[in-house]
């Protein structure tokens, strides 16, 4: 089901109505906890039963790493829950990945083989619910929270509907204390959490499906060479596309379980507006980069062993945030620019932490420009299909071709030139401070016109229904 | 961390809440009224949007011996379903997709062991014989939605009909704010090679796929005259890409060709072999499309050579002085009332070839 869909804002009226109407706590977490089967079983049935599985699953393991007295014990159920989560996730999504790149092996190799083409369908959201409840037996092993006694709970924090299938990856240890009491009904609180759907579906369904994908959907799909006007037009649309749909869907998720009386943390800080990779990826997907943070970058030794271990290991973090998004090695290569260019700031920043004109303003200004063309030029290779599109879209950019074609029409542009300069100007306007402190400074006549604009505005797109760019994730 | 402790909260500005959502729901409901009411004074009435969600619906209605129709928009606006079941005595399934080839859809009912009725395909050929692109994309597009078609989406489909039929402004060929954008009367640079608009809204549809088209494109005036003046350049094939050969990008379009012609004729026999029963139909087009088309694909070309090789029976419009007489408004469909009498004229030639 999704967000943006006739049948959501039935289901939400529904499930918001009745959750508030029933006295009982427990029924309410029961209520949520079918209301969640229910949304994610309207994509296909069985895939609810795997949700479950993996559920019950962590829920047994974490139990047993608790009462687990010897550390070598706690350790090897924390172990059998990594490797069954990932060996689910591995098996799902990076089968077909894992074979063909062991035929091109072989094939290398001079050995003929041709494996069998598994025909999965990809259970939607399995990297998020798989980080969800994974975050549940890592955190019990490291002491971080005591696990839970309530099957129906961990149930309920695995499959809460609105961050379900694309995030924001909340882990048990943040959404279990919100299941032992009920919140209080605050009027405020609700009409906010309205408030941030509003603005997540505009994001979503306006800045992202309306104005620049039909750019970036053109370029990329493009076969031959193009205008380096075209290709950084094209680029410049996915870099707004990702960000409104991605940050829509958690402002979306999070206005929904406010709604409900839930806090779900932010996903994004105006990540646009961030100067370097290392302040970019503390702004986008925080809570993929935190999870990442928490359980393999510290793990692996994080800092500790010096610049140039510290540099490793941002590299494999990097390298598998980069698979964690999709089974192909475009998104490797994503990876790696990206760890690169952390480890290459953490190199300038031990080389100039002495001097003083990198935090001039003007200088600021210059680096988050310089950090978001980077950012742009690794976007080409996370949205590409493969790597003759994206080498083809990088020469574009460089402007190899002189006589490239010009396919996008000057509406297409202007748009997305509009789209990304009102982007790039709210991040950086933003960029110390929240949504929260931003609304509560807008004055009171403009809250309620601006509102009713984003309102009207997604009712003029008549709900094209696109689906999410990370439910594929 | 001991579960009873929540490490964080989230701040919510300190407003008279109440009062903005009051404010936002009145100032909305007024923006709405208002474009429903502007939509309304500009000739737009509520109808559905023929969506690939309505044409999986009318996928699933196929049974094993209905009948048919699959093609293009002419099938949609020419073919008269009330007309059709009096002549054969069943209700006939529209599939035909307006700005589509058919080839995917036959391609399907053949591949569809169940399925052993009568297919009526309503055959431009220019359309039907299209290497890839937009045409064949459409087609698809509403294959995969019957295929893939979630709980979900079925719901927001019902949901959405309740409101296509009650609401003028909800267009998705003219009122989306994607469409409007488009109308923007913004110039493009010389080089840009931007493809034609799509016509805007000239029809109704109702929930079997009926289309008929609306008075005022039907008579003459400016809708009419911009729906006509739409087709050329729609029916014009674009250049072929700059950085392919001209003589290999011709020698795969080709091929394509030919292999469409073989796979047809497949896709016939499969379904014939079954007991179904195919016939192509070669609906009327007027004034400049008709002579655009006759130039790019003349009657002795793919038509011709489409029925030899299917061994399928065919009606060209052309043909039989009763078909033959009817003008298309805007050139490419006839109006609403033509399109009862055409079906009425088309029916027994129809079944007389059939019965062959």
């Amino acid at each position: 089901m999704l967000f943006n869909s006739l049948t959501f804002i039935v289901f939400f009226a529904i499930v918001v109505s009745a959750y508030w109407l029933l006295p009982s706590w427990n029924n309410r977490k029961n209520l949520l906890l079918v209301a969640s089967y229910v949304f994610y079983g309207a994509w296909n049935p069985p895939f609810a039963a795997l949700l479950f599985a993996t559920s019950a699953l962590d829920f047994y393991l974490g139990a047993r790493i608790a009462a687990a007295g010897e550390p070598r014990s706690r350790r090897a159920w924390m172990v059998t829950s990594v490797v069954v989560n990932l060996s689910m996730l591995g098996f799902f999504k990076y089968g077909n990945f894992l074979l063909e790149n062991f035929q091109w092996l072989l094939d290398r190799a001079g050995i003929m083989y041709v494996p069998p083409h598994l025909d999965l369908f990809l259970p939607i959201g399995i990297s998020f619910y798989t980080f969800h409840s994974l975050s549940y037996t890592l955190d019990v092993h490291r002491g971080a929270t005591q696990p839970t006694r309530s099957l129906r709970d961990f149930l309920l924090a695995v499959s809460f509907f609105p961050q379900l299938v694309a995030g924001p990856i909340v882990r048990a240890a943040d959404f279990l204390p919100q299941c032992v009491a009920p919140p209080a009904p605050r009027p405020g609180r609700f009409i906010w959490g309205l408030l941030l759907m509003t603005l997540g579906l505009f994001q979503k369904t306006v800045l992202a499906d309306t104005m620049p994908s039909s750019s970036a959907d053109s370029v990329f799909s493009f076969g031959g060479p193009l205008s380096v006007l075209d290709a950084w037009i094209g680029v410049l649309a996915f870099s707004g596309q990702i960000f409104f749909d991605f940050a829509g869907y958690s402002t979306c998720a999070i206005g929904a379980a406010l709604c409900l009386g839930f806090e779900l943390r932010d996903n994004f800080r105006f990540p646009y507006a961030a100067v370097g990779f290392s302040d970019f990826w503390r702004r986008w997907h925080i809570s993929l980069s935190t999870f990442l943070r928490d359980y393999l970058y510290i793990p692996l030794g994080g800092n500790r062993g010096g610049p140039i271990r510290a540099g490793v290991n941002l590299m494999i973090v990097m390298l598998i945030g980069g698979l964690w998004h999709g089974a192909a090695w475009t998104f490797v290569v994503w990876g790696v620019i990206h760890g690169l260019c952390l480890v290459l700031e953490r190199v300038l920043r031990a080389v100039f932490r002495d001097v003083a004109w990198p935090a001039h303003p003007g200088v600021q200004i210059l680096l988050a420009l310089g950090t978001y063309a980077v950012i742009c030029l690794a976007w080409v290779f996370f949205r590409a299909s493969d790597f003759a599109t994206a080498a083809r879209l990088v020469s574009a950019m460089a402007g190899a071709f002189p006589t490239g074609s010009a396919i996008l029409s000057t509406r297409e542009i202007l748009q997305v030139g509009i789209v990304t300069f009102a982007l790039l100007l709210a991040h950086w306007a933003l960029r110390d401070i929240t949504i929260e402190i931003a609304v509560a400074r807008t004055p009171r006549w403009l809250l309620p016109v601006l509102w009713a604009a984003m309102l009207f505005a997604i009712i003029l797109t008549q709900g094209n229904g696109h689906a999410f760019i990370y439910f594929q994730f | 961390m001991p579960l009873s402790t929540f490490s964080f909260e989230r701040s919510i500005p300190a407003l008279s809440w109440r009062e903005i959502l009051v404010a936002t729901v009145l100032l909305a409901a007024g923006a709405t009224i208002a474009w429903e009411v502007r939509a309304r004074s500009e000739g737009y009435r509520p109808t559905l949007n023929d969506t690939p969600d309505l044409w999986a619906d009318r996928r699933r209605a196929v049974q094993p011996d209905s009948l048919v129709i699959i093609g293009d928009s002419r099938a949609l606006f020419d073919l008269d379903l009330d007309v059709l079941e009096q002549g054969f005595g069943q209700r006939p399934v529209q599939l035909a997709l307006a700005g589509s080839c058919a080839f995917p859809v036959l391609k399907e009912l053949a591949t569809d062991e169940t399925f052993r009725g009568t297919i009526v395909c309503s055959m431009v050929p220019a359309m039907f014989f299209a290497p890839g692109g937009p045409l064949l994309e459409t087609s698809e597009k509403a294959l995969k939605r019957y295929r893939t078609q979630n709980l979900a989406q079925r719901a927001g489909h019902r949901v959405g009909l309740l409101l296509e039929e009650r609401i003028a402004f909800l267009k998705d060929s003219d009122l989306t704010l994607d469409q409007l954008l488009k109308s923007l009367p913004i110039p493009n640079r010389p080089t840009a090679q931007v493809g034609p608009r799509l016509p805007p809204y000239f029809q109704t549809v109702d929930r079997e796929r009926r289309m008929r088209m609306i008075d005022s494109c039907a008579n003459p005036g400016p809708l009419q005259t911009r729906v006509k003046t739409g087709w050329p350049p729609l029916f014009t094939p674009p250049p072929p890409p700059s950085f392919v050969p001209r003589e290999a990008f011709l020698a795969d379009v080709g091929k394509a060709i030919e292999a469409r012609f073989a796979n047809t004729a497949a896709a016939v026999k499969k379904i014939r072999d079954r007991g179904g029963k195919v016939i192509f139909v070669r609906c009327p087009v007027s004034g400049l499309l008709k002579e655009i088309e006759d130039r790019a694909t003349p009657r002795a070309g793919p038509w011709t050579r489409l029925l030899a090789e299917t061994s399928a029976p065919g009606i060209y419009f052309d043909d039989f002085p009763e078909l033959a007489s009817f003008d298309c408004p805007e050139w490419s469909h006839l109006s609403a009332p033509d399109s009862i009498e055409f079906t009425k004229r088309l029916v027994p030639r129809l079944r007389a070839a059939l019965e062959k």
